[in-house]
Order: structure tokens, then sequence, then C-alpha cells
């Protein structure tokens, strides 16, 4: 992710002798070219002098002093040295001239100077990652995280049930729950917050996303086995001053995004983040007596700040406050109405957040080394009932991470990350009259060690230990390997281990919209996987505009793992641990060009290949795409101040979950289908409009919840999701940004 | 609600595409102005780029820090080039007209950069 850019300070000074201003016209010229070393004036030996657009030049000699002769053509000199700022001299006849160059100055910034392309694969990062940044997160109408990757072929987003309107990410076709949901660089949203967590991170307040795939770094934990998405917020020293945006879609939701940061002095600056969304109508277009999405409010307010010493030092923290709301259910429900079979069926999900968050940092001078602390602190309270299943739970999660870089050696080639992290979750879930406890804590070690002996070859090799006060000890190994074959051709191959511990009620949650009872044992289930990769990115020059193509296999081979079994038994969904095979294949193929001036397409294609073993059967699991294609096209006018998006998704179809005895069998497999999404926007100095639709073709999933005629019986199921349940949305909103004064 | 909303992206789409028709019609009242200016790194660039692309008239634009030059194509009568270098100055760069040969000696030079 060190995107390293060229921030190159110009400031030339020129020392021009003018001891003879008569009679030395064709004359050659004389000099020296200077450079600073160490703060010591030295010559440059090798540097290049030559006459503006004229292939006419010379070499400086070993005290850095040249000769030339003048030139008909022009009278502009340009001196060059690699590592040097290139200067140019107007010669006006002097028989002296010195030159003195400044270095290049590198800044190890994690910046994104990419204007145009909205997302992009670091060349240099040794693990595979896809760096999305406003630029793309404007593209969509982009509530929340969930719907920023509508315009991603890598994440997967679909809703886990026809009712909560719960939104699901999947990477590499497995669940989201596999890959490690990040803010700020760590681990974020898990337990309780794993099913709406995706909802809680508003598109307008962030400032890009890393979607990293296969194994990941083990600097950030155990728990990443097919990827890591990591969100980053605007930060408040940013230039970014003020951002208001708002949203409204034709069904009547409305969503209201604000931020704002001030600078107290050159070190402090704070910012502080509103969001605010409502959702009251109750809409439904299918017959079926159930609303086609949740009724929704969310309030959530966030506070950073920020110091820098100037010396090294540099201290980063923030709160979280979040609340929300959800009712769903069939039209008739309202939340006062008595929870009885005689009324009708209803959802209610209260979600209430607390969150904290510090890091700091201090880099050594001249010491090649620096010291990070993370530390996160949430409280996370629930409360629900789907139908007659009342569920309910709180949880406290605190975690700390320290870590040491160090450079081994002058030239960077060696450096080791090294650390010890902490990671406790307390949390108490009470499902109708039972209540499940977790306790976990899990004190770890780890150390990462960096090989980059020249540009083109860099080798990760990580490994940790973590001591979990149930599962006892276990060691995760990880491993990336990056070969830039060419400046145009990288391959990456990597391969690592990733364990989880699954909350199977909080993560399952969902389910309860569901007749059929949940079976589950206590969490008592430690979550095994071997994952490996490997990509090729090659960049091929045609015309102007290099074609982009990348090609990339991910497999992921489970040891342990829990398994949804929705097939062995007609009355019950069990929660199990796997008893047998469990993999998951993944190829995707991604092109990218810009095929007319300002026109630029992406087009992706992957194939899911996921295997489970249920009820003592290898099968392909269920309600999981075969394949999916997207082409994305984006056009920008000239000055960019019209910008046009259009995305088109083919989903593949996919194996319904059969129940043995069940009427439900008579569909085993559930259709392909094409979704389309469009927007415009149109740019002021310092606003813009924008207006959209999603889901074009207006295609919904046919029958999105079972036996719905009668949702107290035997039949009734909300969860057998495979497609969109919501229709055409229109929806326009409005952003507003002012940036601080640039010095 | 509904139908304010779907008619605002209607007609959002409707003049996006009556501003692209329109900026095909003829171009023979565009002036082009060259300057060699004082910026020093990308995010003057992007500073530069941002504010002139919405001042009046302008119809094209490149500002390139390396070569440190800026050019614009913009409609005679709707802005003129002693007001665009104003508009360069107040920003705090240098704004020096240059002619359009200058101009492509200064961008060779400045992908040698």
């Amino acid at each position: 992710m060190n995107f390293h850019i060229l921030f190159i300070m110009k400031r030339v000074i020129v020392l021009i002798a003018l001891c003879c201003s008569f009679s030395c016209f064709s004359n050659p010229i004389k000099g020296k070219v200077f450079g600073y070393e160490n703060s010591q004036k030295v010559g440059l030996p090798g540097a290049n002098i030559y006459w503006a657009g004229t292939s006419t030049g010379t070499m400086a000699d070993a005290d850095g002093m040249f000769t030339i002769q003048p030139d008909q053509k022009t009278n502009l000199l340009i001196f060059s040295f690699v590592g040097y700022n290139t200067d140019t001299i107007q010669w006006n006849g002097e028989e002296t001239v010195d030159a003195v160059l400044d270095q290049n100055k590198e800044l190890n910034e994690v910046t994104v100077v990419q204007r145009n392309k909205g997302t992009y694969i670091s060349k240099i990062n040794p693990i595979y990652t896809e760096l999305i940044n406003g630029a793309e997160l404007c593209k969509a109408a982009c509530c929340n995280l969930s719907e920023s990757f509508v315009t991603n072929p890598s994440v997967d987003v679909s809703y886990s049930d026809a009712i909560t309107g719960a939104k699901q990410i999947k990477l590499l076709g497995l669940d989201g729950t596999y890959s490690q949901l990040q803010t700020e660089n760590f681990p974020n949203l898990r337990g309780l917050a794993t099913n709406y967590g995706l909802t809680y991170i508003p598109g307008p307040w962030l400032e890009s996303i890393q979607v990293s795939k296969g194994a990941a770094s083990v600097v950030n934990g155990y728990e990443s086995i097919t990827g890591q998405i990591n969100a980053n917020f605007k930060k408040p020293d940013g230039i970014e001053a003020l951002h208001f945006n708002l949203f409204a879609s034709d069904e009547g939701k409305t969503e209201v995004n604000s931020n704002f940061s001030v600078k107290l002095s050159e070190k402090t600056s704070t910012a502080f983040f509103i969001h605010g969304e409502n959702f009251q109508n109750r809409v439904y277009h299918n017959i079926d007596g159930f609303l086609d999405e949740p009724m929704i409010k969310q309030i959530h307010l966030f506070n950073q700040w920020k110091y820098t010493s100037g010396t090294g030092f540099m201290i980063h923290s923030g709160i979280h406050y979040l609340n929300e709301d959800r009712v769903g259910g069939q039209t008739g429900f309202r939340k006062n109405m008595q929870r009885n079979d005689s009324n009708p069926y209803g959802v209610n999900v209260n979600n209430e957040r607390f969150e904290g968050y510090m890091k700091a940092g201090y880099d050594f001078k001249n010491q090649r080394q620096g010291l990070a602390l993370i530390t996160n602190f949430t409280y996370h309270e629930m409360g629900s009932y789907y139908g007659l299943n009342t569920y309910s739970g709180n949880e406290y999660t605190m975690y700390g991470n320290l870590i040491h870089t160090l450079y081994l050696d002058k030239l960077d080639v060696h450096a080791l990350s090294s650390g010890i992290s902490i990671m406790v979750d307390q949390a108490d879930e009470i499902l109708n009259q039972s209540s499940i406890n977790t306790n976990e804590s899990v004190p770890g070690v780890f150390s990462e060690y960096t090989f980059k002996p020249s540009l083109k070859l860099t080798l990760l090799a990580g490994l940790r230990a973590d001591f979990h006060n149930t599962f006892g000890t276990f060691v995760t190994p990880r491993f990336h390997l990056r070969y830039g074959a060419t400046e145009d051709l990288s391959l990456r191959i990597s391969a690592g281990k990733g364990y989880r511990t699954p909350r199977v009620l909080a993560e399952n949650s969902f389910l309860l919209a569901n007749a059929r009872s949940l079976n589950f044992a206590e969490n008592n289930i430690l979550e095994e996987a071997w994952n490996y990769g490997a990509s090729i990115n090659q960049e091929i020059h045609l015309g102007e505009q290099p074609l982009s193509i990348s090609a990339e296999y991910y497999r992921t081979e489970f040891i342990n793992q829990l398994i949804v079994d929705r097939e062995s038994s007609a009355s019950q969904i069990l929660l199990t641990a796997l008893d047998g095979k469990s993999f998951a294949n993944s190829y995707q193929l991604e092109l990218r060009y810009e095929v007319l001036p300002r026109l630029d397409i992406k087009a992706a294609y992957r194939v899911n290949d996921v295997r489970q073993t249920i009820n003592h059967q290898l099968v392909r699991k269920p309600l999981t795409s075969k394949y999916k294609g997207l082409i994305t096209m984006n056009y920008a006018d000239r000055l960019k101040k019209w910008m046009f998006d259009y995305t088109v998704l083919f989903n593949g179809g996919g194996r319904f979950p059969i129940v043995a005895g069940s009427q439900l069998n008579s569909q085993t497999e559930f259709p392909s289908f094409t979704l389309m999404n469009a927007q415009v926007t149109k740019f002021f100095r310092y606003w813009n409009i924008y207006g959209g639709a999603e889901n074009l073709l207006d295609y919904t999933q046919d029958q999105p919840v079972l036996g719905a005629d009668n949702p107290f019986g035997s039949g009734f199921d909300a969860t057998r999701i495979w497609g969109p349940v919501m229709g055409r949305k229109f929806y326009a909103g409005i952003r507003i940004t002012l940036n601080h004064k640039s010095k | 609600m509904k139908k304010l909303i779907q008619f605002f992206v209607f007609s959002l789409v409707l003049v996006a595409f009556a501003t692209e028709l329109k900026a095909q019609s003829p171009k023979s009242d565009l002036v082009t102005v060259y300057f060699k200016s004082s910026m020093d790194c990308v995010d003057c660039e992007v500073t530069m780029t941002n504010y002139f692309k919405f001042e009046k008239g302008v119809k094209d634009l490149k500002v390139d820090w390396k070569s440190n030059t800026i050019k614009v194509v913009y409609k005679s009568g709707k802005n003129t080039s002693e007001n665009l270098a104003k508009g360069i100055k107040k920003k705090g760069y240098d704004a020096n007209v240059i002619t359009e040969e200058q101009y492509n000696i200064l961008m060779v030079e400045g992908t040698k950069k």
C-alpha cells in the first residue's frame, strides 16, 4: 500500500558567472553541475547536459565539469541526473554556466493520486490489493459500505433474507465472515454487528477502501481467511473542510451525511461526522403481503482527533455512537401490536453501539524503526424479534495491538514487523429461553519479515501464535511473493492459514425468519482453513492507453468449518461442525481499458466453485451463484463536468437447499439473472448533483417469502434468498464540498 | 416524492445529453492561451485544474506541473486571457503568456522529469 509518489521540490539556484560579455559567442560553454549530498555541495559526475528539443548534449566528467557547444536553434540548456530534479537554464551568451540540482524527495505516504481511475490494483504491494478511492465511491449512490461494492468485480453483495435488509458480502465466493472487516486498519464490526456491520459505515465518510484477496498480513490477526476489507475514513487533517450529502430515493428513503474538520493548530485537528437515515414508507410490490424493504431509522455520530508532533509522534483517536431500528414483516404489522400468531408477522431489530479507538505511532528519527499502538473498545447492545422468536444480546470487545517495525539495513532490503496483540470478547445472548455466553480472550505474538532486494521482488513471510482461552495455542503462517518481471507484468503468489471462532447465533440470526428451529451446539467450533492464490497482472500498450489484464485463482480449503445445514431435517436448521470436505475455488479474469477518450470500460468474469459436505455428501453450497460477470462503463466529458456511469451485473444460477420430504423440492436450481444500474453526475465548483437508478430492469426474485400466506405455519421461510427483493429504484442527491485554503 | 425524484433523474439525463450535443457545435470562436507558471507539486495541478474548469467560457484545459504550463481553451467573448492570468496569480502562481512553440518545448522537457 505504500504508494510512493515523487514529490519534487523544485528550487534551483543558478550561478551564472558574467565575467566576459563580449567576443565569446561561438566559444564552447563551460560549467559545473552540483548537487547536495549530506548537505555538502558536491560535483555530480555523469550528469547529462543537453539542448532542449535536440539530441546535442554531453556528459559531466568525474568532477561534474562539462563543456558544450552553443546550439543554433535553442538557448534552453537542460541538466539532468538520476535521483535529482531536472533543471532548465536559459543561456544568454555567458561563458560559464553552473547548475545546482535538487535531490528528489520520496515521501513514504499512502497517497492515491490517480484521479481518473476510481479503482486500481496496487503494483507495489506484495499482497494483491485493490484500492477503491473517493472517485469510485461517487459512481454509485453509495449510501454505505455494502453498496460501494456494486461496481467491484471481486466482492458480491446480496441480501441474507427477505425481511431484515441484512446485507452479506462474499469474497472469493465465500461468506463475508471469512474476510476480515477492518476500519482504520483494525478488526471491527464482529460478533453482534456482523449482520448489519456493512450498513454502519456511510460511504460519504470514506476516503478509500482496500480489498486484499487471499491470505492477509499476520499483523492484524488470525481471522482473515479469504481476505481483508479495510475502510479508511476521511481524516481531520485532510484537505476537505466541509462535506454535506443529501440523498433521497423515489420510495421515500432519505439520508443525510455530513462531516467537517477544524484545524485547531498546525499539529492538532478534529473532525465531526453525522449520518442520519430514515425510511418509514411501507413498500410492497409483490403480492405476498410482506414489505420489500424494512423500515429503517439510523443515526451515527463520529468524532475524530489527530495530533502530529512534527517530530515523529502521531496520535489519532475517535469515538462512534450508533443507533438503528429496523422494522419488517407483513404490511399490516405495527410495532405496538401484541406478539401472537393471530396478529401479522413482524420483525424488529434494534442495535445500539458505542466505539472508541486510539492509534499512536512514533518514528524513531535516524534509527530506522517505528512503534505503533492500536487499541479499540466497543460495546454493542441488540434487541430483536422475528415473529415469535425473541433474540437479544450485549457484547464488549477490546482489542490492542503493539507493532514494532525495524529496517535492518540502510537500503530497506530487510524489514521486520513484530508485536503483541490482545483480543477480548465478552457476549451474552438470549434466544427465546436459552442463553449463550461467549468469553474469549486471546493474547498473541507475531512477526513479519519483508525482503525487498530490488524493485522487482518482494517477499513477505509472517508467523503468529495465539493463545485462546478455550481452544489453546494455534499457529498462523502466511507467505506472499510478488515478482515484477517487467514494468508491465507482475506476478503474485500467496499461501496462508486462518482461524475463526464463529458466533453461531449472532452471525446467523437472520435464519430466525423461518419456521424451522435452529439446532446448534454452543460456540465450540474453531474454524480453520488454508488459502492459496496466484495472480498475474499485465499491462499491454495499445495506442495511447494501456489495456490492463489480470487473471487470478484462489483456493480456500477448510479443515474445520461451521456448516449451515438446511437439508438434513425438515423441522430444523442444523448449525454443525464440518464432517468431510469443504472448499472454494475462485477464478477471475478482469480487463480495463479506455476505449475512447474518457470512456473507461471494465469487464470481469468470475467462476465460483464452492462445495461443502452437507448431510455426508459433497455438494455445491446452496444459494451461491455459479458465476458473476460485470461490465462497468464510465464516461466523463472533456472537463469532467458531467459523468456517466453504467453497470451491468450477470449473476449465475445456483442450487437450492433440498429438504427431504418437502414440497419445495420441485425446483432444484435458481435461474441466472441480470441487473443494471446507471447514474449521471453534474459537477459544479463547490457541489455536485447526481441522479440514477438501481435495478433498471426491475428484476426481482420470484417468491422471496415462502409460505407467506401463513407465516406462523410450518412452510414459512424468508431466508431462501438468491436475487433482488426490491425492484427498480430511482434516486437523486447532492454533495457539497468545501476545502481548506491551501497555502 | 416518488414523481419528484423520477422527474429529477430524467431531467438530469436530458440536460446532460443536450449539453453534450451543444459541445459538438462549431469551434470557430475558441481561443487558446498558453501560460508558463510556477507550480511546484502535483497538488497544485489538481487545485488549478479544479479552479479553471469552472471558470467562464472554459472549454478545454491542460494543467501540467512538470513543465509548469497551463493551456486554456475558452470561448472568446466569455472570458479574456488577462482575466485568466489574473485568476492564476490570485491562486499564488506566476502567469506569463507564452507562444504555442514555447509551450511545446516546455512540454517535451516536462516529460523528461
